[in-house]
């Protein structure tokens, strides 16, 4: 008779006490490792972002000074102008403050925006995301908004200690209330899976029945301050066609977001300011 | 107790494959596509080494994936044991010293573990169908690459195990 070998499934028998102490493992042990793991390969991602960074930087020192020199004066133009958009924010800003106190209204949700560099995007059939090189070391918090010059980008999912993660605003997970531009009922909008070498998309539900879009007449989908998360009025996209939803009493369609979104580098996050902090930008 | 240094360099072989992965899914995510090139991960660890080294060096590369993705963390974990025990567990019928038995190996594993994944995200899609196309996708680019990818990987690590004057026979020689 041959010898049975109990080694031999070794293997086998390993496997069956991990799963066994993974399922017994209780929440906190998995959390500590998970962090720690996530903790630990941040810096790699860190360090890459840097070296692109510096790549950029190699790239732009590349240009010619007749280049620099033209890219500074269009600069200056643009620094000019937004110094007159600024001195008007600051007068409107406190018209605003004083119409407020005069009507007694309740105070407004301020943020401050902390730019942060993309490090990583992943937008696929499973999961859209991107990782920004700011965490809790920017006071970073879970569930903050993340904006670019196009409008949202999406809501921050996950804070570590020196990235963040960020659900994009494609992503199936993603859901907001919304509105369109100029008319105040809410809907909601939520985020869709991307087809392969499309542009980028989300979908719209409970619109009213009396609305009406075409792609000559695009209606404009924009946030609104219900959910506390976004402040009101920031562009998500366009909605060309509707069509009856599935209950039949409200409608439903596609939104065209910003094909910008798919190469973003920058992004800002709008951290929530406590009552009374100078600094502010919506 | 018996430590293999082997599984140390594997391990840093499976981040630097991880960390090119993902570098290539965020050149790839304005198509929306994602490269799965975890099955080479698994091989080496299995094939090579003692079942502690093995073992050692898959838990530590299914929690580093586990922290990098964003899937339940301990999901790609369990998978690359259950891979790499039945990798283990057959390891004599497979030659190492080759390409051909690693790489086919590797596939294999690629395809379960994107089958897994599918299957965890399918059950939050809204259009199975669009989400089917799109993981099929993904698959036919994920193993387009791994033909390229998987052989270059196992040159690396045999490379790697003459820089450090390792061990570079497998712990169990083939059945011939």
């Amino acid at each position: 008779m041959a010898k049975f070998r109990l080694d031999r499934y070794k293997p086998l028998v390993a496997l069956g006490v991990f799963l066994a102490a993974w399922w017994i493992a209780t929440p906190l042990v998995k959390s500590f490792l998970k962090i720690s793991f996530t903790e630990f390969q941040a810096p790699s991602w860190v360090a890459v972002s840097h070296l692109d960074d510096l790549a950029s930087f190699w790239a732009r020192r590349s240009h010619s000074k007749v280049e620099l020199i033209e890219a500074g004066k269009e600069l200056e133009r643009e620094k000019a102008r937004y110094q007159i958009m600024a001195q008007r924010y600051d007068t409107l800003e406190e018209e605003i403050s004083r119409l407020e106190t005069m009507l007694e209204m309740p105070g407004r949700r301020e943020f401050r925006h902390e730019i942060a560099r993309v490090v990583r995007r992943e937008q696929n059939a499973w999961w859209g995301r991107i990782i920004v090189r700011k965490g809790r070391n920017y006071g970073i918090r879970k569930g903050s908004a993340v904006v670019f010059s196009g409008g949202v980008v999406g809501r921050v999912r996950t804070v570590h200690a020196f990235t963040a993660e960020v659900d994009l605003v494609t992503s199936p997970d993603f859901r907001i209330a919304a509105q369109f531009e100029g008319d105040p009922r809410p809907i909601i909008y939520r985020g869709v899976l991307q087809k392969g070498f499309g542009k980028p998309s989300g979908e719209v539900q409970d619109v009213p029945q009396d609305l009406l879009a075409s792609s000559s007449q695009p209606l404009k989908l924009v946030t609104t301050s219900l959910g506390g998360t976004f402040p009101a009025g920031l562009t998500i996209g366009n909605v060309d066609w509707l069509e009856p939803g599935s209950t039949g009493i409200f409608q439903s369609g596609s939104v065209r977001l910003d094909p910008r979104l798919v190469h973003l580098r920058e992004v800002a996050i709008l951290v929530p300011l406590e009552a009374g902090s100078p600094n502010h930008v919506f | 107790m018996y430590f293999d240094p082997r599984s140390l360099l594997f391990f840093g072989a499976n981040a630097l494959l991880l960390q090119l992965m993902l570098l290539l899914g965020s050149a790839l995510s304005p198509w929306s596509v994602f490269p799965v090139l975890l099955g080479p991960m698994i091989i080496f660890p299995a094939l090579y080494m003692r079942h502690s080294g093995y073992f050692f060096c898959t838990l530590c590369t299914g929690f580093w994936v586990d922290a990098a993705l964003p899937v339940s963390f301990g999901l790609l974990t369990s998978v690359f044991l259950a891979i790499g025990a039945v990798t283990f567990f057959l390891r004599k019928r497979f030659r190492a010293e080759e390409n051909h038995h690693p790489a086919l190996l590797a596939h294999t594993a690629n395809l379960i573990i994107l089958i897994v994944l599918a299957l965890n995200f399918a059950v939050g899609a809204n259009s199975l169908f669009d989400f089917w196309i799109q993981t099929m996708l993904c698959a036919g680019l994920s193993h387009l690459l791994l033909l390229a990818i998987a052989p270059w990987f196992f040159n690396l690590q045999r490379l790697l195990i003459e820089m450090f004057h390792l061990d570079n026979k497998p712990e169990d020689l083939p059945l011939l």
